[in-house]
This record gives C-alpha cells, sequence and structure tokens, in this order.
C-alpha cells in the first residue's frame, strides 16, 4: 500500500475507517452480548425467585397442614381411631413422691458399688524412699 | 506512471461520500430518535412495557403461649376456573380425573365446562348470547392440587392465586382469635387488635414486560422487597383451651342454654389462659356464622353477678376491720333499719334462724347477711369498694368491643339498692369483670389488667416486643385477701359448692344464681348460674370462671350455679392439677414428682 504519495492519506483514512467500523461493530456486538448475559442471568434469578416463592407457599401449606394435625381435636380423632385409649391422669393415679427421685434412681442403679464401699479395699503406695507401705 | 490500483480519485470520494452519507443518515436518525423525539418514543416505551409488581407481605402468625402452636395462619388457595371457548375436545378423558381432584361431581363439572355462552338481555345480541370467558370450578384449591391439576395438562384450565388466611385449630379460641375477611380487613379478636404488627409491609418491583405481557427482569429499575408480618404470641394455652372448649360443648350439650362463658386465668399476672364461649364458631367458615355467635360473651355480655358479688361487701367490711370472720350477724329478718327508712331485705333460701358468722354467710351464701355487711359500711363505702374491684368500668381487655357493666352512683341509687346490690342484684357485670374481681382475691388484693399477648416475634423468631403484668390498683390488703380465701374455701369444704371441693387441693370460690329479668320481672324459671373461684387458695395457680346463661337442668330443676356450673369448675380444674402440675397443698410431698400409675382407660 502506498504510504508516501499523493493518496497516502486517502488510503490510510480508509484504512482507519475501516478498522473503526470494525472496532464499532465488536464493541456493538459485544455490548448486545453483554445484554443478552444480563437478560439471561435476570430472567435465571427471576426463575430461582418463582421456585423459591412457590416453595415458599408449599411450606406454608404443609406448615397449616400439620398445624391442623397437631390440633388437640385431631389428636383426640386419631386417639379414637387408633383406639389408643389415652387419657389425661387423674388425681387418684398420681403417686407423689418426697424424696429425690434422682438420687433414688441413682442408688438403685449403682446398689452393687454401692455395696462395695462397706468392705476395705487395700491400697498400696510407695514412700519416697522405696519402701512400700500397705494401708 | 503511478500505480494507484482501486483507489483512484474518483472512487475513493466516491466510497468515502456514500459511507460518510450514510453515516451520516444513520447519526441524523439517531440524533432525531434520541433527541428531537425523544420524549414521544420513550413515553409510549414507557407506557406500553412499564410494568409494576406488588410483592404482597406474608400476615404473621397468631402462636398459642408455647410459641409452637399455631393459632393462625396465611396461605395461598387458587381459585380455580375455566375458559370454555379454550377447551379441547381431547381433553375430555381428562375430565373426570380433574372433577376429582376439585372435588366437585363430574356431571357439574361437564355442564360448566359445557356451557359457553350466557343470555344477556340485550334483544340484538341474537340467541348466541355472551361467550363465557371464565367460568369458576372452585374457590379454595390447594397448591399441591393445582400443581397436579396443571400436570394433567386441560387447556382453558386455569387458576388466580389468592391469599387467605388459615386457621388449623378452627374454632379454638375464636373469640380470642378474631378473624381476616375475604377482602383482608382483621375483624375483632387479636387479628384486629394485633393487626399492626401482624400485618407486614408489601414491597413492590418496577420493570417492563415484553409482548405476551411477561416481565423482563433484566429491566428491573427499583425494588422495594416486601416486609412479612410480625408473629403475635398469646397467653392462650391451646390444650387449656380445649378443656375449656369441651366443657362448654358438654354445658350446651346437658343444659341446652343460651349462652356460657368460661374463662381461665393466671391471677398473678393476670394474663389469659383461655376464654371460651357458647356459642361459639369455625374461623374458617365466619361468613356462614349468625353475627351473635361471633360477639364475645365474657367481654361484651352484661349479666347480674348474683351471690358471686358477695365477695364485695364481705372483703369490704375485712378490710374496713368493721368484722372479723367470726363475726356473728343477725340473718333472719326480714326488714331492717336503716339510714332512718325500714327496708325489707332479700330473702334467703336456707335463712338460719340463729345469726350467722361472717365466713358462714360467704359459705351459705347468705342475702340477708352480705347486705348487713354493706350496710355496716354504708352506701359510699360499697360503691368505693365494688368500683375498685373493676365494676362499672371496662377492665382494659385488649381485644375491644367490652361492656363497661351497669352501676350506678350513689346518687342514683333507689332506696333498696343496698340490700340488693351485696347480693348482686341491681348491677350488671361483663363475665371478665366479675373473673378478674374474684382474681383479685386471688391475687392478695392487687387488682390486674387481663391480657391476652405475650409477646410480638419477628419473622426470624427473635422477640421484639413483650407484654407483662399490668397492675390497674391494689383493692383490699393482702391480709384482708388472704382472709377471704380461706373463707371462699369454706364454700367448698361446707357451704353451697362442695361438688367443686378437690382433696388437698384447697378450692377456693363463690357460687352465683342470678334471676333473669324477662320482661321487666325477675323470673323463678330463668337463671344465670355462676362459679368462680381459683385454688389453691394459699398459693393460687389459675382463676376459672364458668357462667351459664339459663341453662336447663334434665332433672328439671333450677339452674343453680352449684348445678350447672360448678360441676365444669371441678372438672376443668382436676384437668389443670394434671397439666400445669399443681401440687396439692396438704400433702407432704412437696417438691416431689408425678410418678403416674398408667394413663389408659
Amino acid at each position: 500500500m502506498n504510504t508516501t504519495g499523493k493518496n497516502a492519506f486517502i488510503n490510510q483514512l480508509f484504512v482507519y475507517v475501516l478498522v473503526g467500523v470494525c472496532l464499532s461493530g465488536s464493541a456493538g456486538l459485544g455490548a448486545v452480548w453483554l445484554r443478552h448475559q444480563i437478560s439471561i442471568t435476570a430472567n435465571h434469578t427471576r426463575r430461582l425467585e418463582v421456585r423459591l416463592a412457590e416453595a415458599e407457599r408449599r411450606l406454608a401449606e404443609v406448615t397449616t397442614y400439620v398445624a391442623a394435625e397437631q390440633s388437640p381435636d385431631a389428636l383426640e380423632r386419631r386417639n379414637r381411631e387408633m383406639q389408643l385409649g389415652l387419657v389425661m391422669p387423674r388425681e387418684p393415679q398420681v403417686v407423689r413422691v418426697a424424696e429425690s427421685p434422682e438420687r433414688r434412681l441413682a442408688a438403685k442403679r449403682n446398689a452393687d458399688l454401692f455395696a462395695d464401699e462397706s468392705v476395705a479395699t487395700p491400697v498400696r503406695f510407695t514412700l519416697t524412699g522405696g519402701a512400700r507401705q500397705r494401708q | 506512471m503511478t500505480q494507484r490500483g482501486f483507489a483512484s480519485n474518483y472512487r475513493i470520494v466516491l466510497v468515502a461520500g456514500a459511507l460518510f452519507a450514510s453515516l451520516g443518515c444513520v447519526a441524523l436518525r439517531l440524533a432525531d430518535l434520541h433527541v428531537f423525539s425523544r420524549d414521544y418514543y420513550v413515553s409510549q416505551i414507557e407506557r406500553a412495557r412499564y410494568r409494576i409488581d406488588v410483592e404482597t407481605a406474608r400476615r404473621g402468625d397468631i402462636l398459642a403461649s408455647n410459641g409452637d402452636d399455631i393459632l393462625a395462619t396465611s396461605r395461598s388457595l387458587i381459585q380455580l376456573g375455566v375458559d370454555p371457548q379454550s377447551l379441547r375436545e381431547e381433553d375430555r378423558a381428562k375430565w373426570p380425573e380433574l372433577a376429582r381432584l376439585v372435588n366437585i361431581p363430574l356431571a357439574q363439572l361437564t355442564a360448566v365446562f359445557e356451557t359457553k355462552t350466557r343470555p344477556v338481555a340485550d334483544e340484538n345480541a341474537g340467541d348466541s348470547g355472551r361467550l363465557i370467558r371464565w367460568a369458576k370450578l372452585s374457590d379454595s384449591v390447594e397448591e399441591s392440587v393445582y400443581a397436579e391439576i396443571l400436570k394433567l395438562g386441560v387447556k382453558g384450565v386455569y387458576g388466580n392465586r389468592t391469599y387467605t388466611r388459615a386457621y388449623p385449630h378452627n374454632s379454638l379460641a375464636s373469640h380470642v382469635i378474631g378473624f381476616v375477611n375475604k377482602e383482608g380487613q382483621p375483624s375483632g379478636g387479636v387479628e384486629a387488635f394485633a393487626d399492626f404488627y401482624l400485618r407486614g409491609r408489601d414491597g413492590w418491583r418496577e420493570s417492563e414486560k415484553d409482548g405476551l405481557r411477561r416481565e423482563l427482569a433484566q429491566f428491573r429499575t427499583r425494588e422495594v422487597p416486601a416486609a412479612d408480618g410480625y408473629s403475635v404470641v398469646l397467653s392462650i394455652d391451646s390444650v387449656i383451651q380445649h378443656m375449656v372448649d369441651e366443657e362448654l360443648a358438654a354445658i350446651a350439650q346437658k343444659f341446652k342454654p343460651q349462652k356460657a362463658t368460661i374463662i381461665v386465668s393466671d391471677p398473678h399476672t393476670g394474663f389469659i389462659l383461655a376464654l371460651g364461649n357458647y356459642p361459639t364458631f369455625d374461623l374458617n367458615a365466619f361468613s356462614t356464622t349468625p353475627i351473635a355467635h361471633q360477639r364475645n360473651i365474657a367481654a361484651a355480655d352484661l349479666y347480674e353477678p348474683g351471690s358471686t358479688f358477695k365477695i364485695v361487701p364481705a372483703a369490704m367490711a375485712l378490710n374496713e376491720g368493721l368484722v372479723a370472720p367470726g363475726t356473728r350477724l343477725p340473718c333472719n329478718q326480714e326488714t331492717v333499719a336503716y339510714n332512718g327508712r325500714e327496708l325489707r331485705l332479700m330473702r334467703d333460701d336456707h335463712a338460719s334462724p340463729i345469726p350467722l358468722t361472717v365466713a358462714q354467710i360467704i359459705s351459705h351464701s347468705s342475702n340477708n347477711g352480705a347486705a348487713r355487711l354493706a350496710m355496716l359500711a354504708g352506701d359510699r363505702k360499697l360503691y368505693d369498694y365494688a368500683r375498685a374491684f373493676g365494676f362499672g368500668e371496662q377492665t382494659g381487655f385488649p381485644l375491644g368491643y367490652e361492656g363497661s357493666g351497669l352501676f350506678n352512683p350513689v346518687n342514683k341509687w333507689s332506696g333498696i339498692d343496698i340490700t340488693r346490690i351485696p347480693a348482686g342484684y341491681s348491677i350488671a357485670a361483663t363475665p371478665l369483670q366479675i373473673h378478674y374481681a374474684m382474681a383479685t382475691i386471688a391475687n392478695d388484693g392487687v387488682l390486674m389488667r387481663p391480657q391476652v399477648i405475650r409477646e410480638v416475634r419477628d419473622t426470624s423468631g427473635e422477640t421484639v416486643f413483650q407484654f407483662g403484668p399490668a397492675t390497674r390498683r391494689a383493692v383490699v390488703s393482702p391480709e384482708t385477701a388472704r382472709v377471704m380465701a380461706r373463707m371462699l374455701e369454706g364454700v367448698v369444704t361446707e357451704g353451697t359448692g362442695k361438688v367443686t371441693n378437690i382433696p388437698n387441693f384447697e378450692v377456693a370460690g363463690k357460687t352465683g344464681t342470678a334471676q333473669k329479668l324477662i320482661d321487666g320481672r325477675y323470673s323463678n324459671r330463668n337463671h344465670v348460674g355462676s362459679f368462680v373461684g381459683f385454688f389453691p387458695a394459699t398459693n393460687p395457680r389459675a382463676v376459672i370462671s364458668v357462667i351459664v346463661d339459663d341453662g336447663r337442668p334434665p332433672s328439671g330443676g333450677n339452674a343453680y350455679g352449684s348445678v350447672v356450673a360448678a360441676p365444669s369448675f371441678k372438672r376443668i380444674a382436676e384437668q389443670l392439677i394434671q397439666y400445669l402440675d399443681i401440687k396439692p397443698a396438704a400433702s407432704s410431698a412437696s417438691g416431689g414428682l408425678l410418678a403416674m400409675q398408667g394413663g389408659r382407660q
């Protein structure tokens, strides 16, 4: 390409214009691609929001159903249907214990251990001087 | 000769000229679009594509006292309909399944589907009528069912989502909870009172839409997220409320009363643990319930309290030091001189020939004795004490629709009112007023304000506001209250309320039987029977009021409080002993544990 002649400026201008057009076109295409990506992401977000809202609606429905099934009326109905015969305890059925239940249960469970306590268990230990003492 | 190639002068000028001319045209068009005609096009676009979506805030839940039991919640339902014009013949095979899902008969569904037009009044419209574009199939299709309907793929069947209030426990505590009507407006109860906390704040979003009205999410500009409503935790215990509702149902079945009310509260805090009325209504079917059934009788209706009012003259006389529990007063006279006038006293059913002690006046419910106690202190004192106990003024019940009662000032009393008011006549009070007057005795003489809401929680479950006990005033001294509690125990052990006695649990209370005013005359056949009490007397854990309006005992006798109300008090108290783990006062098993011998029938 002639770069020094009379029409060099025209040639260069022509090239620059073409390059400029290519760059502008690329930038435009880039912008369009970017907008498209934004669109895809936004729509994806929207779909997720819709799914989330749907899940929340289903959750609310299940929560309502569970609450209804836990109502005293429903539990009594189940009690009857399943013939469980469960009723509120009445005072004559209740035995009130004054002592600590923890201590009582512990004593019962560890009766053998507590029984051994009364037997003298030999313990050996060594004094500093190497002499052995028996208790 | 210099080789110029393609770039000869005229070609270059031609190409360059064409290029610049094209660019110039584009530039001019752009300038026109973006500068000169900008406003016009922008307004056109905005009008066509602008979209604003409202994001509905979820209304908060109403929870029972344990914070888990949901008494009211929000959920979405689908209003399902069909566009008969869009139906396809090949979908006809799916109609039976659709009818099953919608829970309507196939014939009904078919009739809706095959009705394509509706007749119009206009004669010019011809025989064809107006095309139906939407016909309702169901008002309340659940989300899961709607998902199955969509899976069926019947063209033309679609739904519109609506958010509604659901009450999983149906009629439980209905008068306390209230409801939200179909317009979304709260009506009565906690729903109305705590609407500020419950309703939340709707959000909104600005964006654009395409030709099919779908949102173009990439053009979202402004977005304000919805703030869901707070949850409200009540003092109502669903288990105790259930006991109360069952008892009311039993009263209704056995005595066929006009109305009945049961209130259970904590005497020390004033928190209501259960409040039930008969007749009641299902919160999920409020629209089909008579308005009269929706009234909170406990707060709105007025009754003459009858003998339950006798705690007022007795506490007054004790507190003023005019009498002691053992002071004897004559209770068998027909007339008495008072302020220079001879007044006729109310007749006692079982008049005692010998003077009764103050404790006996209460335990035997002597009208004669109550009048004498009142006369010892005088009109003004009786009025002041009754007002101090809360009669004649609203209790401060937070849910509204509360009556003040009817209690005239002294200057409007008739000559015999000093003999009638101490027995609970010539005065009208709401069940709540009667209940909290008794609770004052249980709470060392301090009158509390009724409370229903314990706390408010945000969406993450954190407590944002807590309601504490609210004291109204000290009415009598703690010593007087303790003496009164002991005397009220006497009502149960040897007086008119023996039927409520639970050994070792120190039940204290007062029966009440008031004749009803029918056509301006006190009727001998229509009564308001009541029992109001608390237990254990030395360390009260619960105050219970049972009021039965115009009950009809199967035996045909009068509807005395000891007949229609006291047995219910006892049954509720027995259940509360187990549920609240109330220890027997006279037992040596202080701080003991419960060992049940069996919980089966």
